[in-house]
């Protein structure tokens, strides 16, 4: 295990809790662009902890996190500017 | 030992620019501006995580896994701060463009 890694994955995850305050108090755009924000985060946490604990497979969960939080978001925003 | 440095400084400032950035979107007014705050965390932190990886680590098959992972998300970044900044604007004005302001102007955009 390599503890640099992990330990710059949880700094991480406490970094968004004030993103997490926008996601949950602010406007509905407000809290889009947290939540945004908050995904980009978690997949870099995703591959620093796969990283930190040397096994392949968990890079798996990255990468899809990576390719999902694209086309999510952009469905997601579609549907907001359309729809809600 | 230097490269274990260069990781573990690359490494600080990533989270320093994860950790200012969320205040910043914290801090900012309205979404236009929490939105300028997205960048640093999709582009510039998976940047110094990706250069850290590779200053730790070499090139090894799990840092090609990094690699296209954070890769990916910087490619996918402003694509996703685009299409996030016109449907906020089409929910506040009716239309994208300047000018044609008024369709749905009234349309509530707080919970």
């Amino acid at each position: 295990m390599t503890v640099a890694f992990v330990a710059a994955a949880v700094a991480m995850l406490i970094g968004l809790i004030p993103a997490g305050i926008v996601l949950c108090r602010a406007s509905l755009m407000a809290a889009v662009v947290a939540y945004e924000f908050i995904t980009s985060v978690v997949v870099m946490v995703l591959a620093l902890l796969a990283q930190g604990f040397g096994r392949s497979g968990l890079f798996e969960l990255a990468v899809l996190l990576a390719v999902l939080m694209f086309g999510s978001g952009l469905v997601f925003v579609r549907a907001l500017e359309r729809w809600l | 030992m230097a490269r274990d440095i260069a990781a573990d400084v690359l490494l600080g400032l990533a989270v320093a620019v994860v950790i200012s950035a969320s205040v910043g979107v914290l801090v900012m007014r309205d979404p236009y501006q929490k939105l300028h705050f997205v960048t640093p965390a999709a582009l510039i932190a998976p940047l110094l995580v990706t250069l850290a990886v590779l200053a730790r680590m070499g090139l090894t098959e799990n840092t090609g896994e990094t690699c296209l992972a954070l890769g990916f998300m910087v490619i996918a970044g402003p694509f996703l701060s685009h299409a996030t900044v016109r449907a906020i604007r089409i929910r506040e004005k009716g239309d994208w463009r300047p000018g044609r302001d008024g369709a749905k102007a009234t349309r509530e955009t707080d919970r």
